[in-house]
């Protein structure tokens, strides 16, 4: 049986760890993730208050069970997004180095 | 993906790319600076540079983030590739409409990328710049934010290099436009040329039907798209008063650069100019570094090849006169010869066909 080698695509590294390479990867993607929460928010919250529709105290509620199952959908891609750089894996073909 | 989501992750991706433009790399030359007294003599190898520097944990965080920005900027959740795919039957429909567009374009049958075109997702952009229908768009879009600092300015490079290889030689009557990508260095020249007939070339089926979708847009009759390559072209001779390129000749392996040079040499009438913007102008070893660590941690395999090359040996082998190479400034107020921040090493490549 063939062996498939299993760092074909491996991506590059520049720390002297190679877990510090990965988990700074993390660190990106959730400060990315970060971010575009932030902006989400503050569009939603300048919304809110120009058309005076909900109490921000609204806002602070627990979620209701229908609520969360309609979000998981989004939980899991967030977690993919976040944590694929662990598996150290290139995305586009290119040298490794 | 929301587009709010994605301009947001993109806009931040970008504030990032412009801290490691800005402070990230003036801390890492300030470190080689301060630490070059340890070399045996300031005109250091890259090699022993990258000794010096393999130590410092400011030079592995910018060495990572040029990798790695890049990578969040085209793949995973809010990846321009992403993006792109995820809206992949609104935009095809935009640039199938061929109808609109098949005067501007020509595509090839059965056309044969090259080998080494095909080797390596460029600059990290998966897949390619061949191979989806949508590569062309994707493209568009991580272009408008190759450099952080000149922002929405960047179109003014285009202009600028227009400006400069039109200059002196009046309007020409044929142009050719090689590697011309989606369009953005053909732009400039069709707008203000409504004389001239201007071809514009390339590999990529998908940044061709871009650039021709762009084109029949301005309804403008004096230029036309074709999937040819530019070692070979099969124009005629003496077709061409103006050969020109931008961000191209990086792009081929060092023993095909030649081969372009001798295809424009061919197809330019005598008298004719060869004008091209690319990458090569490295006046230090820092620099060259720099440049060359760039070239691999951006899926750039050829960059190190050109920047090599005898370039003015090779022009004046190929029969090219009148060699200018000189550093390109690509925005207003900027210096090429001493530029704090990052960037590209610009450098215009002008020549001239001798007239027998």
């Amino acid at each position: 049986m063939e062996t498939k080698n299993i760092w074909e695509n491996k991506e590059q590294t520049f720390f002297k760890d190679e877990a510090l390479d990965r988990a700074f990867g993390v660190v990106m993607a959730l400060a990315t993730e970060v971010y575009v929460l932030r902006d989400r928010q503050k569009a939603l919250e300048r919304l809110l208050v120009e058309k005076n529709l909900i109490e921000f105290s609204t806002l602070d509620s627990e979620p209701s069970e229908k609520e969360r199952i309609e979000s998981l959908q989004d939980r899991k891609e967030f977690t993919e997004g976040l944590l694929i750089s662990l598996l150290g894996k290139q995305q586009s073909r290119g040298k490794t180095l | 993906m929301d587009d709010r989501s994605f301009s947001a992750a993109q806009d931040f991706l970008l504030s990032v790319k412009t801290f490691w433009t800005v402070d990230v790399f003036t801390k890492v030359k300030a470190e080689y600076q301060a630490n070059i007294g340890n070399l045996e003599n300031s005109t250091s190898e890259t090699r022993e540079i990258e000794d010096l520097l393999s130590d410092s944990a400011t030079f592995q965080y910018f060495a990572w983030l040029e990798r790695h920005l890049q990578r969040f900027k085209y793949s995973g959740r809010y990846g321009i590739n992403t993006y792109y795919s995820e809206k992949r039957n609104t935009f095809s429909n935009i640039l199938s409409n061929e109808e609109r567009s098949e005067d501007y374009l020509e595509l090839t049958q059965g056309f044969e990328l090259p080998d080494y075109y095909r080797s390596v997702d460029i600059h990290q952009h998966p897949g390619g710049l061949w191979g989806d229908e949508i590569a062309g768009l994707v493209y568009e879009r991580g272009a408008r934010t190759t450099t952080p600092l000149m922002g929405s300015a960047h179109k003014d490079l285009h202009h600028r290099f227009t400006d400069l290889a039109l200059k002196d030689i009046g309007t020409p009557k044929d142009i050719l436009d090689m590697g011309c990508g989606f369009g953005k260095s053909t732009k400039p020249f069709y707008d203000i040329l409504n004389e001239s007939k201007i071809e514009a070339i390339d590999l990529s089926e998908p940044c061709l039907k871009l650039a021709a979708h762009d084109a029949a847009e301005t309804q403008r009759k004096n230029v036309k798209f074709r999937q040819i390559n530019a070692l070979d072209t099969k124009y005629d001779n003496e077709s061409f008063d103006l050969v020109t390129s931008t961000m191209l000749i990086h792009e081929l392996p060092a023993k095909e650069i030649g081969k372009m040079f001798e295809e424009a040499e061919r197809v330019l009438r005598p008298g004719g100019r060869m004008v091209h913007l690319d990458f090569y102008s490295l006046p230090d070893e820092f620099t060259k570094f720099i440049h060359y660590g760039h070239s691999e941690r951006n899926n750039e395999p050829f960059m190190k090849g050109f920047a090599e090359l005898d370039l003015h040996e090779l022009l004046t082998e190929k029969g090219f006169i009148n060699i200018s190479i000189v550093p390109f400034s690509e925005a207003e107020g900027v210096d090429p010869n001493n530029h704090s921040y990052w960037r590209f090493p610009w450098t215009l490549i002008a020549a001239d066909k001798e007239v027998f």
